[in-house]
């Protein structure tokens, strides 16, 4: 009996020391991402694992986010608009207006800085902001993760994901972080004219998909110095550059855009260079949305770009208001950009509302 | 068999203590490469107004160039450094190496060719030559990477109103203008305990209005390295690499 006892205070002494909290043992999470793309940077204090993800999943989808329980972040970043919002400015649950167009929500796990003024330079930074806004979901972190905290499926999740029992804004945002960067768009007829173009291979869906004479005219052109010159911009798999610009919109600016963030009169009227990835579902287009469609974001850069203190060197054309396109040269343009669709994206069941 | 409670209690209270700790490792020897633009005499500031012999104002708002596998004979220091003087400072390169081992540089002033063309997503994430990284500094597989980017706004009116209205942009790209360029008789300087440094200039009053081919910016504001705007390319690339000198 003695000896027993002995083994039994031995066991539990050891026992002591040990530091791994029962019950979680989260997942690790591998990333689909598409074979032509950069590897993503995932932060070193958010490893993806399935229960976070699943855990973003229902956040990004859950209206007790807001004051009145009735607005989630999937209100301004639909599914059918690419996670973006078809309203030129989002309402928030007090009815108030936003100033700027909400952004779509694609392949943002390679982005290194966010909003359209890059005021967030982490996604779970940017992910913070808008529960708390008070022209957005108007609701106090504290409060929000105090309403979470009385339902027993997030007390369950925050601690298959985190380990936490008493967790906060900061494990809310790392989870609907690491859903985000689940959201990749990398199947479209574009991908497939990168890879035919580049000659790398293609799976069985890539040759079943037909790219018309149209749509690589319409690519050349995109390409092209003399032509449409959208490259500069938008180019490489992911279809953007890392940059601000001024894009011509305007001869002076009642948005600073950059500027405002920077205090640096040489940023205004700079905004962050978007992705062109479903470019036809995410209407309207520019920074406060001024265009309805893409025939007059097309003509904007065809002929009505202004000139101001700040605008890109690259748009090259600008002194004569535009690359000066014909109707043609329209025509197959707007062909190009709609092989930017990637339909099976927005109708990804692992993106839509579990609720 | 309290001697053996007693040594039980010992042996479970030893198990608990950390571990000691070893003395942290030496921190490597480091080099950095320094490009300080300038104009003439002054340190170049982005976005300030600089007026050449001919009265032209520029402003320059971007000077970014690639250069690769950096070495000396069979030492390389680095396949590929980049520079990109808005968003990274005057840095050109920074990291682990023996300085002793490099008593001159070489190194090829853009992406040499075994690079050029290769798949910018499969470059390792911390590499420049990584799609993410390089974004705006990357053509296409086909054309490769651009080498060199210097752009700008030029005032042509020499009216004393400050009316910018003209852009400037040379893109230096395609292998039939890489270059290779050296720097021999120089001294690292010691920087820090484990840091030595090489500081270089790049004098763009230089570049832009080198005595013997100036850049004639109302006319030739613009290169991409095509073969339309070849003798603009050549002389913005010669230019450019006679810019770039040691102090």
């Amino acid at each position: 009996m003695r000896t027993i006892g002995i083994i039994v205070v031995f066991a539990c002494f050891l026992n002591s020391c040990g530091k791994e909290k029962v019950g979680y043992r989260p997942t690790p999470y591998t990333l689909e991402i598409p074979s032509h793309f950069p590897a993503m940077n995932i932060p070193a204090d958010n490893p993806m694992t399935v229960e976070g993800v699943e855990l973003g999943r229902h956040l990004f989808y859950e209206k007790r986010l807001s004051g009145n329980d009735m607005m989630s972040c999937a209100a301004c970043h639909t599914a059918f608009t690419s996670f973006s919002d078809s309203a030129k400015y989002s309402r928030g649950i007090d009815g108030i207006q936003g100033t700027r167009n909400a952004m779509a929500l694609i392949n943002l796990g390679w982005d290194s800085f966010f909003f359209w003024d890059g005021r967030a330079i982490t996604l779970e930074q940017q992910i913070l902001e808008p529960v708390p806004n008070p022209i957005e979901m108007h609701l106090s972190w504290k409060e929000a993760v105090s309403k979470l905290k009385k339902d027993t499926y997030y007390r369950n999740q925050f601690y298959k994901a985190f380990g936490v029992v008493d967790f906060d804004s900061t494990h809310a945002a790392k989870a609907i972080a690491q859903f985000i960067r689940t959201m990749i768009s990398g199947r479209s007829k574009f991908d497939v004219m990168y890879k035919i173009e580049n000659n790398l291979p293609l799976s069985a869906w890539d040759q079943s998909v037909q790219i018309t004479n149209e749509e690589w005219a319409g690519y050349d052109l995109f390409k092209s110095l003399n032509g449409a010159d959208c490259f500069h911009c938008h180019n490489g798999p992911l279809m953007r550059v890392a940059k601000f610009s001024n894009n011509g919109l305007d001869e002076s600016f009642s948005d600073l855009g950059r500027g405002a963030v920077t205090k640096n009169a040489n940023d205004n009227g700079k905004f962050k260079v978007p992705t062109l990835r479903n470019i036809a579902l995410t209407a309207p287009y520019m920074h406060d949305g001024r265009f309805k469609t893409l025939d007059e974001v097309i003509e904007h850069y065809s002929s009505g770009v202004h000139m101001s203190p700040t605008i890109d060197p690259l748009i090259e054309f600008a002194n004569q208001g535009g690359v000066q396109l014909d109707a043609q040269e329209k025509q197959l343009l707007k062909a190009f950009l709609m092989t930017l669709t990637d339909l099976e994206f927005v109708n990804n069941p692992k993106f839509q509302d579990p609720h | 068999m309290k001697i053996i409670w007693i040594a039980l209690f010992v042996v479970a209270i030893s198990a608990c203590k950390p571990k000691p700790i070893d003395p942290p490792p030496a921190p490597p020897e480091t080099v950095r490469i320094l490009v300080n633009p300038t104009f003439a005499s002054n340190a170049l500031m982005l976005d300030s107004i600089y007026q050449g012999p001919n009265g032209i104002r520029i402003k320059v708002s971007d000077i970014k160039f690639f250069t690769t596998l950096l070495g000396h004979q069979n030492n390389q220091l680095a396949e590929v450094a980049y520079f990109d003087f808005r968003e990274k400072g005057n840095v050109l390169l920074d990291k682990a190496a023996d300085y002793t081992k490099f008593p001159s540089l070489s190194m090829v002033m853009g992406v040499d060719t075994s690079l050029n063309h290769d798949d910018p997503s499969a470059f390792p994430n911390e590499s420049p030559l990584n799609i993410v990284n390089a974004g705006s500094m990357h053509w296409g597989w086909n054309t490769g990477y651009i080498f060199i980017s210097v752009e700008g706004k030029a005032d042509t009116l020499n009216d004393g109103i400050d009316n910018f209205d003209l852009s400037f942009s040379y893109h230096i790209g395609t292998d039939l203008y890489q270059q290779p360029i050296s720097f021999n008789n120089f001294s690292w300087v010691k920087t820090g305990e484990h840091q030595h440094t090489l500081s270089l200039e790049l004098d763009m009053q230089s570049f832009f209005f080198n005595p013997l081919q100036p850049i004639d910016i109302p006319n030739e504001p613009f290169t991409h390295s095509g073969a339309g705007l070849g003798a603009l390319t050549q002389k913005v690339t010669e230019n450019f690499k006679n810019a770039l000198q040691l102090p």
